[in-house]
């Protein structure tokens, strides 16, 4: 294509620039919404299917969740739908045009991650 | 993808991007407003024997709810997929190829999604 001789900024994850927290959660909103895309909203769709089609098929699923891997996917994706609803909310609060100065960034940066652990915490010990 | 080729090939923006931007975030609004459903549905159902969690997703109210949350999430999935995939695979066959596969992936789970939360609801 014409355009691949074009100069591109570099990404922001390797050698050129110093690993923080804004491009560390920027890439993690972006795995675990992926994350979530491809492995548990299909588990869902199968799990809403198979209670669909009987007893029998709800019963195959729910075995497969309780297992080792499948309880490995729930706790993941716990995690993944509690971080990417805290990295959610702060983009959504800087497309509003706040919270932009470096410092509110960072703090806001840390308390996803708190956030986001203490209610993946919440959720699985309420789920047991 | 929806624009003459030769804007795409670097001659031009789609003009799709503020569309696609708002689109974005009002499903992220609206999948905010469903996150209480989403944790009281996930914690009472985490477990649940068939007959609990078909008398729950019976109710027209949850089944109701299913399918607004399968709507917006496969709608955000697709946009959110839409962006990763334009930023990281630069193989423009395959680019365009995965493109489309997550429309049709999006809207045949939305649909599947539906029907079986309708099935819940109705009764066989």
């Amino acid at each position: 294509m014409s355009t691949s001789k074009r100069p591109m900024s570099p990404y922001m994850l390797g050698p050129y620039y110093k690993f923080q927290i804004t491009s560390a959660l920027s890439i993690l909103n972006r795995i675990t919404g992926v994350f979530m895309s491809v492995v548990t909203a299909p588990l869902l769709l199968c799990w809403l299917l198979a209670l669909a089609n009987g007893e029998e098929a709800y019963l195959a699923v729910t075995a497969w969740l309780g297992s080792g891997l499948g309880k490995l996917v729930i706790a993941a994706s716990v995690f993944s739908f509690s971080f990417h609803l805290f990295g959610g909310i702060r983009h959504l609060i800087w497309d509003a045009g706040w919270m932009m100065e470096m410092s509110q960034v960072r703090s806001s940066g840390w308390l996803a991650i708190i956030g986001s652990i203490a209610l993946s915490l919440i959720v699985i010990g309420a789920g047991l | 993808m929806q624009n003459p080729l030769a804007r795409v090939r670097g001659k031009g923006s789609s003009g799709g991007g503020t569309h696609h931007w708002r689109s974005q975030r009002y499903s992220a609004l609206i999948l905010l407003l469903l996150t209480t459903w989403v944790l009281w549905m996930g914690v009472s159902l985490a477990g649940a024997d068939y007959a609990t969690a078909s008398s729950v997703m019976s109710s027209p109210f949850h089944a109701g709810m299913a399918i607004l949350l399968a709507g917006t999430v496969f709608y955000h999935i697709q946009l959110g997929l839409q962006v990763v995939i334009e930023d990281y695979v630069h193989l423009p066959a395959l680019e365009f190829a995965l493109l489309i596969f997550v429309r049709f992936a999006c809207l045949v789970a939305f649909l599947i999604s539906a029907m079986a939360a309708l099935k819940l609801v109705l009764g066989s």
